[in-house]
């Protein structure tokens, strides 16, 4: 998942098929919307009904309208602990995008950086984060700090990847430009590279932003809440020993609902970063 | 084209042989002059794409030595814009617009805003494309997107203009319309420019020099002097008579390489 690259689709003739895309558009957009809805419907009638048939009780395996109304029941335990998650969550974000695209363009400016560090940047991201976690609960206390430092480590690795692999994969042509009007190997990274970078960057983005939530949820069953209010993970671990199934269904699927959210709204960015040029974006413009 | 002008560039005695073993260019000796419009025409693998990337500094001989204005060339990008080079396909960024890709060679230079956009305004005016200063390349046709190219390459007012096959991916309606406005430009620049291609009737139409080229290893079989007025009919029997010429050359040429 995290080698995920960028596929750019070349296409040509954009400006005169405008006009039949838009209604193949139209077409698609009915057919990606309704099968997923009438899929979900399905889903849910057979989920609302086997409790019923094997007449299994709710705390092994609640309906979908147990879990509703769990979620109406407890919705001012809920809402907190979505803001705890939420919050954590795009900080740690935030901190993988900035630090992870600082490094890759360190890393990208000097081969012999690049060379000597990225293989133990790959060797941190196979230890999994639950054995480390401990050690960064003893460093940084139990709570917040170490629940986004949790989140960040998990989300920055697929930021560099990807970053890295957009700034080495200039065209080497535009490459050759550049040094025959003698640019300097800054202004190469800034006016070349980087923009280069930018759709391999922006999916980068979009994997990492998922992670960071992963991340949070699982810093809080490890880390906690610290004095302060518990997020979702937090939450899940405090249903489970209270066998409060149908609410531990509800943070999970509260979670998953944050989770969807927050991916729509970093390719909605990304897609508005790349509009003017990048044609993998451009397939859905209107 | 008399031997009183000053000599542009010149290879003597080059070799360009690749890690990989392979041969490009054999005993490369090659003067050419200022002004000239010089066609390098042969088959592919004939090494006349490495001799344009050697005059541009973005090749070294292995042997012999390529100069331009009697100087290294890698000297000479160093120091100035005299060298300009459009690539085959357009080359152009993506993510700027007609105008900032027209800039980028004064901006890497670190020349005054206003003036870019002046000389931007010149040179893209002078291709024809003045109106299209805010598209982006993906909303641009080839040809159109080659003209900005030629008009990037332009911008840096280059006094050698270096173009390896240029037109070889453009339909031939588009193909003739760009050469003679090439022909335009370069009598208006009065640039020096060595064109590469494979295409024997381009390279009549266009040049004032025909150097042809045979493949493997890579080497000068004949010089061309075309002399023929510009603008050039191309249904003339002298056009074709040169035409001729420059095929049985590039035959000659040919069918040396699978005698011997």
């Amino acid at each position: 998942m995290t080698s995920q690259t960028a596929t750019t689709n070349r296409s040509e003739l954009v400006v005169e098929s405008r006009e039949m895309d838009e209604k193949k558009f139209r077409g698609k957009v009915k057919g990606t919307v309704f099968g997923p809805i009438i899929a979900l419907v399905i889903f849910l009638s057979l989920w609302q009904s086997i409790p019923i048939v094997f007449d299994m009780k709710p705390f092994i395996l609640p309906k979908p309208t147990d879990v509703l109304q769990a979620a109406i029941d407890d919705w001012h335990l809920l809402w907190p602990a979505i803001q705890v998650t939420v919050t954590e969550s795009v900080i740690g974000f935030i901190i993988s995008a900035i630090v992870g695209i600082w490094i890759s363009i360190l890393l990208a400016s000097s081969r012999i950086l690049e060379v000597s560090l990225y293989p133990y940047a790959v060797i941190l991201q196979t230890i999994p984060v639950v054995a480390i976690a401990p050690i960064i609960v003893i460093w940084f206390g139990s709570g917040f700090n170490s629940i986004v430092i949790i989140s960040f480590l998990i989300g920055f690795f697929p930021v560099v990847s990807n970053t890295l692999m957009g700034l080495n994969s200039v065209d080497e042509n535009m490459g050759d430009l550049f040094s025959l009007y003698n640019a300097s190997k800054w202004q190469t990274m800034w006016k070349l590279r980087i923009p280069a970078a930018m759709p391999y960057m922006m999916s980068g983005l979009k994997i990492s932003c998922t992670l960071a939530i992963v991340g949070a949820i699982t810093g809080e069953f490890i880390a906690g809440i610290g004095g302060g209010r518990g997020g979702l993970g937090y939450a899940i671990t405090v249903a489970a020993v209270q066998l409060k199934t149908p609410y531990l269904f509800a943070c999970a699927i509260a979670g998953a609902i944050f989770g969807i959210g927050f991916y729509l709204l970093v390719s909605l960015v990304s897609r508005f970063m790349l509009k003017s040029w990048h044609e993998s974006s451009m397939k859905v413009e209107k | 084209m008399g031997a009183m002008q000053k000599e542009v560039v010149s290879f003597k005695g080059v070799d360009k042989i690749y890690n990989t073993g392979t041969v490009a260019l054999s005993q490369l000796d090659l003067s050419i002059h200022e002004g000239e419009f010089i066609s390098f025409l042969g088959p592919s693998g004939c090494g006349k794409s490495t001799a344009l990337r050697m005059v541009a500094g973005l090749g070294e001989a292995t042997k012999g030595k390529v100069e331009v204005f009697g100087q290294n060339p890698k000297e000479l990008i160093r120091n100035s814009n005299d060298i300009a080079y459009v690539f085959q396909d357009s080359n152009l960024l993506p993510w700027r617009t007609v105008l900032d890709n027209v800039v980028l060679p004064l901006e890497l230079r670190g020349s005054n805003k206003n003036t870019r956009k002046e000389i931007a305004m010149r040179v893209l005016e002078m291709v024809g494309l003045k109106d299209y200063l805010k598209s982006y390349p993906r909303q641009l046709s080839g040809g159109m997107k080659m003209r900005v190219s030629i008009a990037r390459a332009l911008a840096a007012k280059p006094k050698l203009l270096l173009m390896d096959e240029p037109f070889a991916a453009l339909d031939e309606m588009t193909r003739q319309s760009l050469q003679m406005d090439l022909l335009d430009i370069w009598k208006k620049e009065r640039t020096t420019i060595l064109f590469v291609t494979h295409n024997v009737y381009e390279a009549v139409y266009l040049s004032s020099q025909i150097a042809v080229m045979s493949a493997r290893p890579g080497r000068l079989s004949s010089l061309i002097d075309v002399d023929l007025p510009y603008p050039r009919d191309r249904v003339t029997s002298t056009f074709t008579e040169y035409v001729d010429l420059a095929s049985q050359s590039l035959e000659y040429s040919l069918n040396r390489k699978e005698l011997g």
